[in-house]
């Protein structure tokens, strides 16, 4: 976690954008929220699903931050997405569901809650980031 | 309806049929080991992220997820025995590392 699905229409993103849309994702969630890198995972799908706009951001993240943080967090994200796709507001919208940390492991650690992250799991990250 | 059930997904290509139903038998034993369940009745599905559509940290992925849900929930001794028992599990089979593997229980 977290996990950010871009669902988007078949053949209409090109790698270049995924990558970019990807780093600039990690970019924005650690800026907010100081996870480390390599817990952030972006994930694209030409799925056929039934959202209400052609684009959909569905992400999932650790329960636990203010009202304040997830929404800023969201509207950077999707703000990213649409400038490095150049898809219209019209045409995208997006979602952040939260789950609880404890019902995840990561690289053999159970996820701490926001706010009680350990020394040894942040460097855990950068080692599983190679840094 | 199945009690725990559990979706895997996998960036394209990483881990092959043969391997795919090892790790599904091995997810449905250890299931029965710590919950009880038969192995019958605990549905595993398996999905590819293709190549180029999945990113960790903002490069490539090579990591897998492994989904669990289960209805009406456990106690969090419980859910993280069944975590770390399919850690041990998968990497053992599919040689990945433990930073390539993501694993979840969730209680629905």
């Amino acid at each position: 976690m977290p996990y950010y699905r871009c669902v988007v229409p078949e053949g209409s993103v090109a790698y270049e954008q995924r990558a970019a849309v990807a780093k600039a994702f990690t970019d924005i969630h650690c800026g907010n929220t100081g996870a480390p890198r390599s817990f952030v995972h972006v994930v694209f799908d030409e799925a056929d699903d039934s959202w209400e706009t052609p684009y959909f951001l569905d992400g999932g993240n650790r329960a636990g931050r203010s009202e304040e943080v997830r929404a800023e967090l969201l509207d950077d994200l999707m703000g990213a997405f649409r400038e490095i796709t150049g898809v219209s507001s019209d045409d995208f919208s997006g979602r952040i569901t939260e789950g609880p940390a404890k019902w995840t492991m990561e690289g053999g650690m159970v996820l701490p809650e926001p706010g009680e992250e350990t020394e040894e799991w942040y460097s855990h990250g950068q080692a599983a980031a190679g840094g | 309806m199945s009690r725990v059930s559990f979706n895997c997904t996998m960036q394209e290509g990483q881990i092959d049929e043969p391997t795919r139903a090892t790790l599904a038998a091995g997810l449905q034993q250890i299931t029965q080991d710590v919950l009880g369940e038969s192995p019958d009745d605990v549905p595993v599905t398996f999905s590819d992220i293709p190549s180029g559509f999945g990113f960790r940290g903002g490069e490539p992925s090579t990591t897998s997820l492994v989904r669990g849900s289960i209805v009406g929930g456990v106690t969090q001794d419980v859910r993280e025995d069944l975590m770390r028992r399919i850690c041990d599990m998968w990497m053992e089979i599919s040689g990945c590392t433990v930073d390539d593997l993501v694993v979840s229980a969730r209680d629905v």
